[in-house]
């Protein structure tokens, strides 16, 4: 009976705007990529001091 | 013909395993392949995520291999299996969302910039056999979503005359490109574009300027 219970769930929720229909999971995702990348560009990436110390030696 | 003249005969250059150890060489010069430091516009955090689509797809590989060992039934059966299917279909989700944002890195730093266009179209090729490789996946479930996933594929298929060779109702034949074929070409195709990675160094930001040469890139150049 479980199976029928599996089958009978709705196919979930989705966000139309004229053509472009996106299941509201799928448009979250993009989202979260999208928060991602912006961050992968604006946060600093942490330096590493043995090249520093490196440096100081050559 | 004495056995001194014959030690003379064959010329190094002549020799295919000499040929072939001059183009590896020539295509990744020593330093280039492993390099310990990297130049200084390398230090943001969009630069990691080409090594995190490799981290993801390890665990995809390691993961599918285990599962192959259990066979079809066993990921429905078993909980582990249950469990080892799961971490396969994430590890996947998450070597996409990488190689999507690895892929809108490259593109607003027009990554082919610098004679690396090879490297840009492996990148393409690349995520076009992993598309593959994920829908031979999809069909590979031996579920309902599987069954439907093929039917609603098979007309476009057929349509543009592949349905001969690549037919998306056999669940044998798609097991079989999703296991062997097609993580073997994806293989290929990702060894190819970081050799060509490590060849021609990390595309420099458009207002920066590249290492003086190759070498400086290899070793390290600005900091």
């Amino acid at each position: 009976m479980g199976s029928s219970v599996v089958l009978a769930d709705p196919a979930g929720r989705y966000i139309s705007a004229g053509v472009i229909q996106i299941s509201l999971t799928n448009a979250i995702i993009i989202g979260l990529m999208l928060v991602v990348f912006a961050l992968a560009i604006l946060v600093p990436f942490p330096r590493h001091r043995r090249h520093d110390r490196r440096d100081g030696d050559a | 013909m004495t056995a001194a003249e014959a030690d003379e005969v064959p010329t190094p250059a002549s020799s295919w395993t000499v040929r072939t150890r001059t183009r590896l060489s020539r295509t990744v010069p020593p330093g280039q392949l492993l390099p310990d430091r990297q130049p200084a516009y390398m230090a943001s955090w969009i630069y990691v995520f080409g090594m995190l689509t490799i981290a993801a797809l390890l665990v995809v590989v390691a993961t599918g291999v285990v599962l192959a060992m259990g066979g079809v039934a066993w990921w429905h059966v078993s909980p582990t299996g249950h469990f080892v299917n799961s971490l396969h279909l994430w590890s996947v989700e998450l070597f996409f969302a990488f190689m999507v944002i690895h892929l809108w890195g490259k593109f607003w730093m027009a990554a082919w910039r610098g004679n690396r266009a090879l490297t840009w179209m492996t990148g393409v090729v690349a995520f076009l056999a992993s598309i593959g490789t994920a829908f031979t996946g999809y069909l590979s479930q031996s579920n309902f979503d599987a069954q439907w996933i093929s039917t609603q594929a098979k007309d476009g298929l057929n349509a543009v005359g592949v349905g001969a060779y690549f037919n998306v109702l056999n669940p044998g034949q798609m097991l079989l490109w999703h296991v062997t074929l097609l993580p073997l070409a994806i293989g290929v195709i990702v060894a190819l574009h970081l050799v060509l990675v490590r060849r021609h160094g990390i595309v420099p930001p458009i207002d920066a300027e590249a290492p003086a040469d190759d070498a400086a890139t290899a070793t390290g150049g600005a900091r």
